[in-house]
């Protein structure tokens, strides 16, 4: 009886302990007898990663987060286990992100060169690896709770603004964007008119190029008849007399032009002296104007003019009075 | 009222003192280890193996309940793999231990009063300190002892069964697959979750040993002292359990 009790319990016993440490370690994905490197990141914060949370490479599993400290320069290291023959992506970086809004979280191993185009990612493992040493950059993305926290920000910011445009939009305001916008169907309706009266003018542009159209084409039709007629009097020889009198007709207007011109150069010269005629005569008549010289004197002094007349009728007088008495003037003798 | 207050609370220290004597005495029996060491095997036997089948069946029903509870909880907000997550949480941190430790109360702390309150009723303990026994050493100490070894086995037991059986419920009655259910019940584990469980227990079958062992040895009169030591110690224990769940769970958690 005592060993049956002592076997009963032993297997109990036994039974429970593989239960607890099987249990335990397939619950905790531990990989017993696979040789496990460790390898340790660098993260400014690690967010919400903890200890077991699952370490992937493109959304496969393929390790564990073993650890997590504090470290100097106000770094926090987390130990990642990866599993044996896993490949690890050339220059390794790790970001830790929400995998789930749940809570849960993940490890993803990227190469440097596959970065997501984020630039907080970028700053931050930019940051890590300045750091130095063979530690893997780590950055960490923001889990929902950071997201609606600042989406909460904004809505408040939304909600001050609007307070602000509702303060703006007053009565007065409503009335007078109400106003505005009457004011702007007015105009509307009256580029509705203009467009409807301007289709009105384009459609009888329209109609007279169409006219214009048809007299071309009638034209079109005439040439080709003239064409026509040119293509059988050019079978006749008579074209090449027109040309030929085109041509003596185009010698002659090049010989009256060559006349022209020459008749030109002439006027030219001509013009020339008759711009110094003219300019003397505009002197004559500025010292006219001016009171100056023998007629400027005369225009200007009466007494000159009638002494003048008075000379001319003494004058007149003397050739009458020699005409009556000539020998009271003259003495002819001939020897 | 003042004095039955009064006598109330003198009686209330009383109680603790005579507890803690109860306790001091024991511990000066454990290095006997020559008389209770081969007692030790049949009380496990008693207290353990054969309470398997009830914390099973109780634990069974409880994972099937966890889970169709939790999937009509989660419907249209959470993602239905979290039933593997509260199912295995829940049996591993509270139900496990607590449900268990609440059945053995009855079954294994009644039977411990009763058994001892028999034989005190009888005369049997005094007849043991006759033959210089110490009844410490010979009915207590492997009692106890035997008591916390076992009662994690029995929870282990119980929490694996519970996870079993919702793993069960989930593939037949909810529309959950097995890679599914896994995936919660390990997403959240740690190792923390499975010792305290277990560490939890031990407490409880520590208490449900001592609270049984002492009612009974502290039974008078004749069989109606004897059936009211069983009932004090299961409310007891029950009631400890309890106390102790909560204390715990501010302490380690």
């Amino acid at each position: 009886m005592k060993r049956e009790n002592e076997f009963a319990v032993g297997l109990a016993v036994i039974a429970a302990f593989c239960v607890v440490v099987g249990g335990a370690l397939w619950l905790s994905g531990a990989h017993l007898g696979r040789t496990e490197a460790v390898y340790t990141a660098r993260f400014r914060t690690v967010g919400g990663l903890g200890v077991g949370n699952p370490v992937v490479l493109r959304g496969v599993r393929v390790g564990r987060v073993e650890a997590i400290r504090l470290a100097s320069g106000n770094w926090v290291e987390a130990d990642l286990k990866i599993y044996s023959g896993v490949s690890i992506p050339p220059r390794p970086a790790v970001i830790a992100a929400s995998a789930s809004l749940f809570g849960e979280w993940a490890a993803s191993l990227y190469s440097l060169d596959e970065l997501p185009d984020d630039p907080n990612v970028r700053r931050d493992l930019a940051e890590a690896r300045a750091a130095g040493g063979t530690r893997w950059p780590g950055a960490t993305l923001p889990d929902i709770g950071q997201l609606t926290a600042q989406a909460s920000r904004i809505a408040t910011d939304i909600a001050t603004v609007a307070n602000r445009v509702q303060t703006a939009f007053d009565s007065t305001a409503v009335s007078e964007l109400r106003r505005s916008i009457r004011d702007f169907g007015q105009v509307a309706d009256r580029l509705v008119q203009v467009s409807n009266e301007q289709a009105g003018v384009i459609s009888r542009v329209g109609t007279n190029l169409r006219t214009g159209s048809d007299v071309l084409a009638q034209a079109a039709t005439n040439l080709q008849s003239t064409l026509g007629r040119v293509d059988s009097a050019t079978n006749q020889g008579q074209l090449a007399a027109i040309l030929n009198n085109t041509a003596a007709a185009s010698h002659d207007l090049q010989q009256s032009s060559q006349d022209l011109r020459d008749l030109l150069s002439a006027a030219h010269r001509n013009q020339e002296s008759l711009v110094r005629v003219l300019v003397a005569a505009d002197s004559v008549m500025s010292r006219i104007a001016n009171r100056s010289g023998t007629l400027g004197l005369l225009v200007a002094d009466s007494s000159l003019y009638r002494e003048t007349t008075l000379t001319m009728i003494q004058l007149r007088q003397l050739l009458s009075d020699i005409q009556a008495n000539p020998r009271k003037y003259f003495t002819f003798s001939v020897f | 009222m003042i004095t039955g207050i009064g006598r109330r609370a003198v009686a209330a220290v009383e109680a603790v003192g005579r507890l803690g004597h109860f306790v001091g005495d024991m511990t000066r029996a454990l290095p006997d280890v020559r008389t209770w060491g081969r007692l030790v095997a049949q009380q496990m036997r008693r207290i353990g193996v054969d309470s398997l089948p009830v914390a099973l069946f109780i634990a069974a029903f409880t994972g099937v309940v966890l889970a169709l509870q939790a999937s009509y909880t989660f419907t249209g907000a959470v993602p239905l793999y979290f039933v593997g997550t509260l199912v295995g949480k829940t049996m591993m941190l509270e139900l496990g231990p607590v449900l268990a430790g609440l059945a053995l109360a009855g079954r294994v702390g009644a039977s411990m009063a009763a058994e001892l309150g028999t034989m005190t009723i009888t005369e049997q303990v005094d007849a043991l300190e006759t033959l210089a026994y110490d009844p410490q050493s010979f009915l207590v100490v492997p009692r106890v002892v035997a008591a916390t070894a076992m009662f994690p086995v029995i929870v282990t037991f119980a929490v694996a069964t519970g996870i079993v059986t919702g793993w069960l419920t989930s593939l037949a009655l909810l529309e959950l697959s097995t890679a599914q259910f896994l995936k919660g019940l390990k997403i959240f584990y740690v190792f923390k979750d499975l010792w305290f469980g277990l560490f939890k227990s031990a407490t409880f079958g520590f208490t449900i040993a001592l609270v049984g062992c002492r009612v009974g040895l502290g039974t008078r009169g004749g069989a109606e002292g004897v059936g009211q030591s069983a009932m004090r110690a299961v409310v007891y224990s029950a009631v400890l359990i309890l106390m102790l769940d909560a204390f715990w769970a501010v302490v380690l958690l």
